[in-house]
């Protein structure tokens, strides 16, 4: 039976190898970056700093920043980790296998945002951006149109 | 060759062709995720509204501003030159069809500080090079650029140089800005077409 059916078994086979070795092929990353970067675009990730008091303690709170003076009064448990050493597998493991809410958190919001793109794509939940301005993304300015500067300039 | 090495043949064919193929249509990273965060945390990577100014000061055809605002901010304000590629429509259409040229540098910039590092972040994940941000947005640019006033008495040559490069993108932006519609976007064509005859070369 085997040996009737070898070169069918031989093709399942190859077949086999082909879709797991795409499947380990996607460098961690989940499939589809949209549905993933989903919160960012209605902003649900960011959580305000003066909030973070309220939390239950199950929070695992990530300090991106140099100072660690900033986040010591709160109930949650705290890593200070430089951004560049996030993915080290020291960091890394715990990141992924916490149970509660992972909050990361920066004095520059920039850097809180790419970290939180490239974990939430690696498939990353309930992982939050704390934020000491709930309004970054509220027009500050006004424009007055005829406020055309001096021609003189 | 028999009907089951025929079979076999055809199988690892649409075998090869499926292992090809992406898996949906939808998209995902495709940089490593050690690589894509060397990537992100480059401070190279930012650019300051007073760089930006500069850019627009001197008609830099090698950048192109990416505004991720609503179309109505944007119709509203903008900085001259810029584009609007709204931050929530970002995945719907392919960034690579706007983002792929890599002689040009892809500036984001939003209100704040958000929507411009989280665009960045995927497009550099999506391997679209040459993507940077203006560090601040929107909110950044009005306190710096439009605001920019000197009270002093003497002025140091690289303080003059600063502060007249912001004056003349002061100047360009409320011109630009305070156009009728309909002149605006013709004004944006108009330096569209500049730039593909400067490109080009003469006609």
């Amino acid at each position: 039976m085997v040996k009737k059916n070898r070169e069918v078994i031989v093709i399942v086979l190859i077949l086999l190898l082909l879709i797991l070795f795409r499947e380990t092929g996607k460098n961690h990353f989940k499939s589809d970056a949209k549905k993933w970067a989903e919160s960012s675009i209605n902003k649900s990730d960011i959580i305000i700093t003066e909030k973070l008091g309220l939390s239950d303690g199950k929070n695992l709170l990530i300090n991106l920043d140099k100072d660690t003076s900033r986040l010591k009064k709160n109930n949650s448990e705290l890593l200070n980790i430089s951004p560049d050493s996030i993915l080290s597998k020291k960091y890394i493991n715990s990141i992924m296998k916490h149970d509660g809410p992972v909050l990361l958190f920066s004095t520059n919001p920039g850097v809180s945002a790419r970290v939180w793109m490239l974990l939430s794509q690696m498939g990353r939940k309930k992982l939050y951006i704390l934020s000491d301005k709930a309004d970054d993304e509220v027009p500050k300015y006004k424009f007055k149109p005829d406020s055309v500067p001096d021609k003189n300039l | 060759m028999n009907t089951r090495q025929k079979f076999s043949a055809g199988l690892l064919i649409i075998g090869f062709i499926l292992a090809l193929l992406p898996l949906s249509g939808s998209r995902s990273f495709t940089v490593r995720p050690q690589k894509l965060l060397g990537e992100v945390l480059d401070s190279n990577t930012w650019f300051t509204v007073d760089q930006v100014a500069r850019f627009i000061v001197t008609e830099d055809s090698s950048v192109q501003i990416i505004d991720l605002r609503t179309p109505e901010e944007f119709k509203t304000v903008n900085i001259p030159g810029s584009i609007n590629l709204p931050y929530n429509k970002f995945l719907d259409i392919d960034p690579a069809r706007l983002l792929s040229n890599g002689k040009t540098k892809n500036i984001f910039y939003s209100n704040g500080d958000f929507d411009s590092n989280f665009a960045l972040a995927i497009a550099r994940g999506l391997n679209l090079k040459n993507t940077f941000v203006m560090k601040g947005g929107l909110n950044e640019w009005f306190n710096t650029v439009m605001n920019s006033t000197f009270t002093g008495e003497r002025i140091s040559a690289r303080e003059n140089a600063l502060f007249e490069t912001r004056t003349r993108a002061k100047k360009m932006f409320s011109e630009m800005n305070s156009m009728p519609d309909s002149l605006k976007l013709k004004f944006i064509q108009s330096t569209h077409l500049a730039a593909k005859k400067l490109d080009g070369g003469c006609e």
